[in-house]
């Protein structure tokens, strides 16, 4: 069995690439650092109570203001130290340019203006040093608009909790069914980001790695090496081992991936972070993306292998390779046509042809759960145009390795298929 | 039959219209040095790359250690391709070891074998530097132990010494010839005659993918070269021209060398210069491999 040799050579190659460390450990960091910390940076509050002053000249606002800033820290302390400034008339302007100087001073942190106009025009002021926490300031914007409008309405003599209670909204629940006829919640917001990312992390990783296993060839000819090689290992050997050695390498990274992303779904899902409920991904889906990049790896990585075979420079088989990367894309095109109508009668039928199917198919498992039918189907198609492409890359890549030059047209790369058989 | 290391019989491979080997046909016996020569383009590599199951001949017969092409246990070769190609990045050792375990030496074997032969070549302290860091005679050395290191009782050496300087060069012709002492056989291709002369004991000459002739080292030189004489003299020697027994004479200034007829005797030449002029010195010169060479392939063409 020398095939293990190749795989294991293949494998060790790649993995101790600094780039493949970094990117294997970057990857999940970034992608936290730019959905996650945002949100979780907001819910973070410092251990500090804000004093406020609130002056007002309507002399009615403020006690209203006051009361209902009962917050408290997760230490226990009160949150905001508030004191209502009644400035009726012309003592506003006084009041407030005094307890600005003692911002300035630094005796306070926030002063809250609010001019009599409020009750008609809708306008106050939030004075601050540095306090832009933007929960402060909707905070602060809830309870005087609250108080304001306690205000107008008593105003008509009308009770306030009684209106509250009469206009209060509606929400809509989304709630979607299920292959089995079943109902599940649904997001559909954090659907289309789940789809996108999953569908983007599954097509970077096809066309990386595949990319990666044609420039390996097209090296391997350039040095030289590759007639070494065939006089130790058969043409077969040598391509199943780099088809298995470079898909394990990137079967180890995403694999990282998915557990660290598993982790961040479970964590998610366990309620620890309210805003993070939204990321829960049921964890099946992570298998499927694995599942989806094998099947995915072995069909485009053989044809971009016998790209590499057959060419003798990388510019070469850029032109080449746009054979198969275009087709890729076809599934990033129809995205939104996807996230629509999932079931539609054009979504199952890209899902089950092979070129386009494990990013279609994928995003369709993860819209809603397909018929299992479809799943399989899916899949033994696949299985069974990598049996094919394998079959042509075999014959192929006897050939092309051993050829230097020009590169083939795709005439020439028929006739040496033909050749081979 | 068995004592035959190779047999090729009536191979031919074509590229396209071109047609780089034509109905080739020699055999190699075991335990010799055999020398495949010719000028550029003639068919060698190819006819190598055939006999390493890397091409497929489209007509023709190729045994190689008594089994036909498809069944030939690859790990008892050993094959130095012309153009020479390692993993740059790979550090010396682990290149070895695997090189070695693809010819089917088990790893720690490997591991030792490749300390001994890095130590024998005055690389051992390279063994943990990648290969891109090497000179490129280092690299030469490297790659030539990979195509012994598992031991091959068949070497084929295409091109063994193109691009190593001349200390390099007399310790891979060292190791050659200890390998062929131990009753290894060996091919190898080449277009440098003085290598030839010194360490194959048959030849073969390739010229636009046929064989122009082929034998023991002896027996070609037998066979198709002339006699000659070497001489240097103080004094006119321009008569020596007229002699019965010379062919032609070419005058390389200090020296004169002469072409003697079929079957004429060298010492009558000697006497018939003495008797004019001083001699100081008299040679019979060997037909060099190197003129038979060039005599045959300019005939052929």
């Amino acid at each position: 069995m020398k095939v293990q040799h190749i795989i294991r050579r293949e494998f060790l190659e790649y993995v101790r690439r600094r780039s493949f460390i970094v990117s294997t450990l970057l990857v999940p960091v970034l992608m936290l650092v730019f959905f996650v910390v945002p949100v979780l940076f907001a819910e973070l509050e410092p251990d500090k109570t804000y004093r406020v002053a609130v002056v007002d000249q309507t002399g009615e606002i403020a006690p209203g203001v006051v009361a209902a800033l009962t917050d408290t820290l997760s230490s226990g302390r009160r949150k905001y130290a508030a004191e209502a400034v009644p400035a009726p008339g012309g003592s506003y302007a006084a009041e407030r340019t005094a307890r600005v100087e003692q911002l300035r001073a630094g005796h306070l942190d926030i002063v809250i203006a609010i001019p009599d106009t409020v009750l008609v025009g809708g306008h106050a002021a939030y004075i601050t040093r540095e306090e832009r926490n933007m929960n402060v300031l909707d905070r602060f914007e809830t309870v005087i608009t609250e108080s304001v409008i306690q205000q107008r309405l008593a105003g008509e003599g009308l009770d306030y909790t009684r209106v509250k209670d009469l206009t209060a909204g509606v929400t809509l629940d989304m709630q979607q069914m299920t292959a089995q006829g079943g109902l599940e919640e649904k997001s559909f917001l954090s659907d289309y980001g789940i789809v996108f990312v999953f569908t983007m992390i599954l097509y970077s990783a096809l066309l990386s790695w595949g990319m990666t296993i044609s420039k390996s060839i097209i090296e391997e000819k350039g040095s030289r090496v590759i007639e070494v090689l065939l006089s130790a290992v058969t043409p077969r050997d040598l391509m199943v081992g780099k088809l298995v050695g470079v898909g394990l390498a990137g079967l180890t990274q995403l694999s990282v991936w998915a557990s660290m992303g598993a982790v961040v779904s479970l964590y998610a899902s366990m309620g620890l972070v309210a805003t993070l409920s939204s990321f829960h991904i049921a964890p099946a889906v992570f298998l499927y993306l694995i599942l989806f990049f094998v099947l995915g790896f072995m069909l485009f990585s053989s044809l971009f292998m016998t790209i590499g075979s057959v060419c003798s420079t990388e510019q070469d088989a850029q032109q080449l390779q746009g054979l198969i990367t275009l087709p890729m894309i076809v599934p990033i095109l129809c995205l939104m046509l996807l996230l629509q109508n999932p079931n539609s009668t054009l979504a199952v039928v890209l899902s089950l042809i092979p070129m386009f199917a494990p990013m279609i198919m994928l995003a369709r498992i993860i819209l809603l759960q397909p018929p299992l039918w479809q799943i399989l189907l899916s899949v033994a198609l696949i299985l069974g145009s990598i049996y094919l492409s394998i079959t042509f890359a075999a014959r192929v890549f006897r050939v092309g390795i051993l050829m230097y030059g020009k590169r083939p047209s795709v005439r020439e790369i028929v006739r040496w298929y033909r050749l081979a058989g | 039959m068995a004592d035959n290391a190779v047999e090729i019989e009536g191979i031919v491979k074509r590229y396209g219209d071109f047609t780089a080997v034509d109905g080739l046909s020699f055999s190699i016996p075991r335990g010799s040095i055999y020398g495949m020569l010719g000028p550029n383009g003639a068919g060698k590599s190819t006819t190598i790359r055939m006999m390493m199951r890397i091409m497929l001949p489209d007509a023709g017969r190729i045994r190689v250690l008594g089994s036909d092409l498809a069944g030939v246990d690859l790990d008892r070769v050993g094959y130095l391709p012309e153009e020479r190609g390692l993993y740059k990045k790979m550090k010396v050792g682990d290149l070895l070891t695997f090189f070695g375990q693809i010819k089917g030496v088990e790893k720690r074997e490997a591991q030792r074998r490749a300390r001994v032969w890095l130590e024998r070549l005055g690389l051992f302290d390279r063994v943990l530097k990648p290969v891109e860091d090497l000179s490129k005679g280092m690299q030469q050395k490297v790659q030539f132990i990979t195509t012994v290191l598992h031991e091959p009782e068949l070497l084929i050496l295409d091109e063994p010494f193109s691009g190593l300087d001349p200390v390099n060069a007399v310790a891979i012709k060292d190791i050659i010839l200890d390998y062929h002492r131990r009753g290894n056989t060996i091919i190898f291709s080449t277009h440098q005659m003085d290598q030839v002369e010194k360490l194959c004991d048959q030849i073969c000459l390739i010229n636009r993918g046929q064989v122009l002739l082929s034998g023991t080292l002896q027996a070609v030189k037998k066979q198709y070269g002339h006699n000659g004489v070497a001489l240097r003299v103080v004094g006119d020697a321009s008569f020596l021209q007229s002699l019965p027994e010379v062919a032609s004479c070419q005058d390389n200034g200090n020296e004169l060398f002469l072409r003697l007829h079929d079957g004429a005797d060298p010492g009558r030449v000697l006497d018939a210069a003495r008797e004019r002029v001083e001699v100081t010195r008299f040679e019979v010169a060997e037909p060099s491999i190197h003129d038979i060479f060039i005599e045959r392939v300019s005939e052929a063409s």
